[in-house]
């Protein structure tokens, strides 16, 4: 194929293959078609997922966009799989906006490796099947007698072998099979087995391309200053001394938006290098006009929270038999709550925009990149066919590039200049005007009689995304959605509701989404009953458990299955392997806590062992991790995702938080937000159940049980805190 | 604007640059050496980490002024070919998740090494 004198997306189409509903990309018409010699021919690329040169070298066009979760690596593995080739002789690369199917880009919620796995295998497939069926040609015999083997098909009459880079100009030549059938599972190879990052060589030489990295000729820099308050507008901007800083071109002011992303009113400095956009940024003299909710703060917003957990919910969530009928007998309530907390992405966001008068050019990592351009086209102008973009890597995610509010603010600076323009947030800016996760209270209630937990309460109050993203007339409730009849204790009597409470602030999609909000008080307070009773945590868990079999909830397309003997085996696991039947050491303490992220089909728990070293000072000694998420493609990203996800839990617990005065927001760096550092790393093992279900998610899965397994672990030793982060408390640890 | 000679990976540059310019901007946007990394600019998170004359030192608290007849190592100089030890042990362990940070944890793992050939593990479990 002369790749120069064809452009792919032309020969990429949609269509379905015969053995499922599933649409797999495919190369129409054909070269055949064409009519390119063999012998010119440079690589045979089946569909929008891979291409095989003529060496044998393999390229997998990766959907899904890469933050450091490993898609690079485990999507590639799926594809090599049914092809039945080396993995070393495959590359991965981002495949390029606009080959995939609308919504394929899409990246979030752990869905990489559960929506992509059925796609990806059957695009290997299809290569390995018309590579296959290339030999038979050469060799004039049956498919029958012919087999794919580790990049080569054998002749299984007389064992001649030929390798696939021998046979792709014969096999582009084919026709897309009608049928192709896939491995059995217990065939696999390649799935399964730990596999090493593929492109770790460019981070480790500094070679690797993040979006901050990009660099166009001619293309100058830019930093913002934003309306510090959100949805307030810009009156004046005095840029006298600005611009006179050497290297400033021009400074610039853009307006705000309400929903999706509710931009901030900005004013841009554009320089010819970032020091100089930010050293005149620092001398813009601006006056915003903040508009009405300019004195909001998370004290009230908490004082809220607390005044209306004792009144109905707003919104019912569900109900199963009468809570009523036990009230006040025997009755424990407690709340708990959790404040905002900020994604904090090592890579601060930016974007690249190049701006003409009828058409776009865009760079930069982004999430969701379907919504994004569409909304750019609306807010820029320009139609959506004329509107390029160009994704790359992400220096770290976390739901942040789910939005797109910085490629918003890209597009309006870049379209009042002539030249492309790289538009930086800084720290600073980053922490500033986040899209926080949302604040949230708990109030939990339960009844127990004979010695039985009978009835639970939850009323669950929050700041909803979606009053941000759809305006605040929406009654799309993530913290809700499915935490209803997705609770996983079997209790006879359930009350579930959830109040919205607005304040003016920012806030989205953090790693450990939606109804993850509610495994801390969730977890916390099951502790709290079972204290109550007089049983043991996890005896008490797995007796709500065990006994409970699967059940199907929701609507298509989000049917849900949540499986409580799915949990209570992570659950054992876990507590198995701290030894936690075991005698405990002097002032050692052991925490339990388990979820499922059933939006993923995975299951988790943690058990943390802690010293207390003072009254209120520990240390954790002992983490062990425990998921069962079906099938694993690679064993490595798995664990590399579950001490990520344990490192991001532990911020949340021991000091995560946004705090809100005047409608501004109160942390405005690391110093402010601080991470976890080395040294507040404890050892962590991790265990994964054998499983030949179907692959899950494992992104958000390992974050959410960490705090309340060390807070079981703190109230097991004397105290227990009930506010996140738990330093609020006065803990300290070493 | 005045110019500065600086000496990177082992090669001289002359950059124009104003005087309090951090390095990390120079090596950025000046150089397109990318490789070094902004994270926070007020030396907290160390993704900008490189080397000068055998300390790790935060690019972007360190004025170009301040650059001059010193040996400046960045990720791109760590090696040619990403060989340098540090390297071969953050590909061995597959250290690098999204990877944003390596080049400056790295780079600190590097000054450690000039300065103490065997470093010993300071832990206490």
């Amino acid at each position: 194929m002369k790749k120069e004198k064809i452009d792919r997306r032309n020969f990429i189409k949609l269509s379905s293959l015969a053995t499922g509903s599933l649409a797999i990309g495919f190369m129409v018409p054909g070269l055949k078609a064409l009519a390119i010699p063999v012998t010119e021919c440079e690589f045979f690329q089946p569909n929008a997922y891979l291409k095989i040169d003529k060496k044998g070298k393999v390229t997998v066009y990766v959907a899904k966009q890469e933050s450091g979760q490993g898609v690079d690596t485990a999507l590639p593995m799926i594809v090599a799989e049914e092809m039945d080739v080396d993995f070393r002789n495959v590359r991965s690369e981002i495949a390029p906006y606009g080959t995939m199917k609308a919504g394929e880009h899409d990246t979030g919620g752990s869905q990489s490796v559960m929506t992509m796995y059925a796609s990806l295998r059957n695009a290997g497939a299809v290569a390995k099947t018309m590579l296959v069926a290339a030999a038979a040609e050469i060799w004039k015999t049956d498919v029958k007698n012919c087999a794919a083997d580790n990049g080569e098909v054998v002749n299984t009459i007389n064992m001649q072998r030929i390798k696939y880079g021998d046979l792709v100009c014969r096999a582009a030549l084919l026709p897309l099979p009608k049928t192709v059938s896939l491995k059995n599972p217990k065939d696999f190879k390649l799935i399964g087995k730990p596999e090493k990052r593929s492109n770790v060589k460019d981070v480790l030489t500094g070679k690797a391309k993040y979006g901050l990295d990009i660099k166009l000729d001619g293309m100058l820099y830019a930093v913002a200053e934003r309306c510090p308050v959100l949805d307030g507008t810009l009156v004046s901007v005095d840029d006298t001394a600005a611009r006179k800083v050497p290297g400033v071109i021009k400074i610039v002011s853009y307006t705000g938006t309400g929903a999706p992303m509710h931009v901030r009113a900005g004013v841009a400095v554009i320089a010819t290098n970032t020091w100089a956009a930010i050293r005149a940024k620092e001398l813009l003299q601006i006056t915003w006009d903040e508009g009405k909710k300019n004195k909001e703060s998370t004290d009230v917003l908490f004082k809220t929270f607390e005044a209306k957990a004792g009144s109905k919910p707003q919104v019912p969530v569900f109900n199963k038999g009468d809570v009523t009928k036990f009230s006040g007998k025997n009755e424990i309530s407690a709340d708990y709550a959790q404040p905002f907390l900020a994604h904090a992405t090592i890579e601060p966001m930016n974007f690249v925009a190049a701006a003409k008068a009828n058409s776009l050019e865009l760079w930069g990592g982004l999430q969701l990149p379907d919504w994004a351009v569409n909304t750019i086209a609306e807010v820029s102008g320009i139609k959506k066919e004329n509107i390029k973009l160009n994704l790359t890597l992400m220096g770290g995610a976390f739901g942040r590039r789910l939005h797109f509010d910085f490629a918003i603010e890209a597009v309006k600076i870049a379209q009042q200049v002539d030249k492309p323009v790289k538009l930086m947030w800084e720290r600073t800016e980053d922490i500033l005007h986040s899209m926080y996760r949302p604040a949230n209270y708990h109030r939990l209630t339960a009844n127990t009689a004979g010695g039985k937990l009978v009835s639970w309460q939850h009323h669950i109050l929050g700041t909803p995304v979606s009053y941000m993203t759809e305006g605040p007339g929406s009654k799309n409730f993530d913290e809700v959605n499915s935490a209803d009849a997705g609770f996983w204790y079997d209790v006879p009597n359930i009350s579930t509701g959830y109040t919205p409470v607005d304040i003016n602030i920012n806030r989205g999609w953090v790693r450990s989404v939606d109804i993850c909000v509610n495994t801390f008080p969730i977890e916390c307070f099951i502790d709290e009953l079972a204290a109550s009773l007089k049983k043991d945590p996890l005896d008490f868990r797995l007796s709500l458990l065990e006994n409970r079999k699967d059940y199907t909830f929701g609507k298509e397309p989000m049917l849900l299955t949540q499986s409580p003997a799915r949990i209570a085996g992570v659950l054992k696991m876990a507590a198995d392997k701290i030894g936690y039947s075991n005698k405990r050491k002097p002032n050692h303490f052991i925490g339990l806590a388990t979820h499922a992220f059933i939006f993923a089909k995975a299951f988790a728990a943690h058990a943390i062992e802690i010293e207390m070293l003072e009254p209120w000072k520990f240390t954790i000694k002992r983490v062990v991790a425990a998921i069962d998420c079906g099938l694993v493609i690679n064993p490595d990203g798995l664990l590399n995702q579950m001490q990520g996800g344990f490192v991001f839990g532990l911020t949340q617990a021991l000091k995560g938080e946004i705090t809100v005065k005047d409608s501004r927001v109160m942390q405005d760096g690391f110093s402010g937000y601080e991470l976890l550092r080395f040294d507040e790393m404890p050892p962590i093992e991790i265990l994964v159940a054998a499983s030949t279900e179907e692959p899950g998610g494992v992104g958000e899965v390992g974050v959410s049980t960490v705090a309340p397994a060390l807070c079981n672990a703190l109230a097991a030793a004397g105290h227990r805190p009930r506010t996140l982060p738990i330093r609020k408390a006065g803990y300290s640890w070493v | 604007m005045p110019a500065y000679s600086l000496n990177i990976n082992n090669k001289n540059y002359t950059v124009e640059a104003d005087a309090e310019m951090p390095l990390l901007w120079v090596l950025r946007d000046l150089l397109d050496l990318t490789g070094t990394k902004y994270g926070c600019g007020v030396a907290s998170c160390g993704a900008c980490t490189v080397i000068i004359d055998d300390n790790a030192v935060f690019a972007c608290r360190r004025t170009v002024g301040n650059c001059v007849n010193k040996k400046i190592i960045t990720i791109e100089g760590l090696s040619e070919d990403g060989s340098h030890p540090v390297q071969k042990a953050w590909q061995q362990a597959a250290v690098p998740q999204c990877g944003y940070c390596q080049p400056g944890q790295m780079m600190s793992a590097a000054a450690l090494l000039i300065k103490n050939k065997r470093p010993s593990e300071p832990r206490d479990q």
